[in-house]
């Protein structure tokens, strides 16, 4: 039984490793080479692939894609803590209906609205922007939802009632005293905003028509289709916009664990 | 409760004294609010009034009633034909994420040694941008150089290679594999989350009773995970029928090629007609909201089914 249970385990994993793996040595090869045979081991060619993905728009891209996702981080951590702040931690007329409303919007599937969306940001001027792929964070429901669940069980009560004798100000309790308990559920909220605006590929893909703003998956997904079908300059690309998603996990993955388990599991 | 209770009269008291705490709590929710009305609510609600004209986006808008919705229904096939596609790859792809998913987190969370290590691997294919996973797929499952067909041809399983990509059954199988190998990684962090939550006398007491592994697993630990297992149920089934990002990588970022749906649209999802109708074949702008909003209607409709399967029935939440 033992046994058997590690040897799942390994398989499991080695599937889980191994199409990443191949994405990392495809990146170290010759284009032409990756269709001869199946290349195991890292080839010579990485300085040459990362040459091809630098003189290509690449180094801005990877600026507009982090703009992006900075940005959806900040702005849907704000509106999120603020509501999460709000209807967890206060006793207010309409509570009850403002957390009803934040577990409905949390069904209500996004792709529904996204002609009305793209016609809203043409109208706003935001046309061919990075606008509408960062705005559309601003309010997002899950992040709301989290927070709430997060700071009902992690901020106890009687400190605020502290600070609130003590003359602190409602928004100097937010930020300095409510803030840094829930660090560990702003940085497990921060890792996956982070990583679902930087791998987002449809919004993108439909509202934005310059290469010039172009973020890192729509980009990657028409590298080279112009002179040749560079693959293997490809899988470096997305080797290196893979990677720091691999960083910020690996960093945060002990309060990754935890925050999940206060913030989305008591629900 | 009495946290509750001291909290209320202790705004009052403050609220002698200042306008600002009674207000505060609408404040804080307010940019919320706000920002979903204008760039959520306010769309959808656009796009329910766009489904009933016919407009391609630049000329004028025709209002058509619920004709958009009549065509969509009764004259275009190919949107039951997404639909079902849609449903296929689901069936394949849930019930294996969540078995699968259950059981590394209840290994992986047993483990002393290396436990991070396991973890963090599983996790990798979550965080690797879906764009990746399409290439890789699409080179692994090539006809003529793809690393299955050629494994399977040397052990000599197989005396040629398959059309993985161009069969019926096949593709759908692929995209499934390859929500499964993506989603893993996430459905084993929500149930490892779980697992930390349950209160090791649990076990204590189940091991005192005689209780063992396969039995306390079976008995104690999936009841205690039920809600979050209703949770991921719920929310796949949301996701699920929104899909598209795997179908349209397969086929559509690999070759460059805009061919649409995969060989004859066994790959086509509900999304996927979507956006190909509005943005990329097409500009039909009515039509597409309205396939946007039938497949609103069956995303309700299918998450209060699936929450009613698996949700607890005595458990009155």
């Amino acid at each position: 039984m033992r046994a058997l249970k590690w040897i799942c385990l390994i398989v499991l994993s080695v599937l889980s490793l191994f199409p990443f793996y191949i994405m990392l040595v495809m990146g170290t090869h010759y284009n032409e080479d990756l269709f001869k045979g199946i290349p195991l081991l890292p080839g010579s060619y990485v300085a040459e692939n990362l040459r091809t993905v630098f003189e290509s728009n690449f180094a801005r891209v990877y600026g507009n894609s982090l703009l992006v996702s900075v940005g959806a981080v900040l702005l849907a951590l704000l509106t999120s803590t603020t509501i999460g702040y709000a209807v967890a931690k206060f006793n207010f007329k309409g509570r009850r209906a403002l957390q009803w409303f934040v577990v409905v919007t949390m069904m209500v599937p996004t792709q529904v609205g996204l002609i009305g969306y793209i016609i809203e940001m043409r109208q706003l001027g935001f046309g061919n922007t990075l606008w509408p792929v960062i705005l559309t964070w601003a309010a997002f429901p899950f992040g709301a939802f989290f927070m709430i669940q997060f700071m009902r069980d992690s901020v106890p009560n009687d400190l605020l009632e502290c600070a609130r004798i003590d003359g602190c100000s409602e928004p100097g309790i937010l930020f300095r005293i409510v803030m840094p308990i829930i660090k560990p559920g702003l940085a497990t909220l921060s890792t996956l905003v982070f990583i679902w605006s930087w791998n987002n590929y449809l919004l993108p893909l439909v509202t934005i028509n310059n290469s010039h703003w172009y973020t890192l998956p729509v980009f990657i997904s028409n590298l080279g289709i112009v002179h040749r079908t560079d693959y293997a300059a490809r899988m470096a690309a997305l080797a290196m916009t893979t990677i720091p998603l691999l960083i910020l996990f690996l960093l945060g993955s002990r309060t990754f664990m935890k925050g999940m388990t206060a913030g989305a599991v008591k629900g | 409760m009495q946290a509750n209770q001291q909290a209320r009269t202790s705004t009052g008291m403050l609220g002698r004294r200042r306008w600002g705490p009674l207000a505060w709590p609408y404040l804080f929710a307010l940019p919320f609010v706000l920002a979903y009305a204008a760039f959520q609510l306010y769309p959808v609600v656009y796009s329910f009034i766009l489904s009933l004209h016919d407009w391609n986006g630049i000329g004028a808008k025709t209002y058509i009633g619920f004709r958009n919705y009549e065509d969509l229904l009764t004259r275009d096939p190919l949107f039951f034909k997404s639909l079902s596609n849609t449903l296929i790859m689901m069936l394949m792809s849930i019930p294996a994420t969540l078995i699968v998913g259950v059981l590394l987190a209840y290994w992986t969370f047993q483990l002393n040694k290396g436990r991070k290590l396991f973890q963090t691997v599983n996790f990798l294919p979550y965080i690797t941008t879906p764009v990746a996973i399409g290439f890789i797929f699409s080179y692994l499952f090539d006809w003529q150089t793809g690393l299955i067909n050629l494994v399977l041809l040397k052990f000599g399983w197989l005396t040629e290679g398959i059309y993985w990509l161009q069969g019926e059954w096949t593709s759908r199988m692929i995209i499934a594999l390859m929500v499964v190998w993506r989603n893993l990684g996430y459905f084993m962090v929500i149930y490892i989350a779980g697992m930390t939550a349950i209160p090791q006398d649990v076990y204590e007491a189940a091991k005192i009773d005689g209780s063992t592994g396969f039995h306390t697993f079976t008995r104690i630990t999936m009841p205690l995970l039920r809600n979050i297992t209703v949770f991921l149920v719920v929310t796949s089934v949301i996701n699920g029928l929104q899909l598209f990002d795997e179908p349209k990588l397969l086929y559509g970022g690999w070759s460059g090629s805009a061919q649409v749906g995969g060989p004859d649209n066994t790959a086509l999802t509900v999304i996927w007609k979507f956006v190909d109708d509005s943005f990329i074949s097409n500009t039909r702008f009515g039509y597409s909201s309205a396939i946007a909003y039938s497949l609103f209607v069956l995303i309700v409709l299918f998450s209060i089914i699936s929450y009613k399967i698996t949700a607890p029935k005595e458990d009155g939440r």
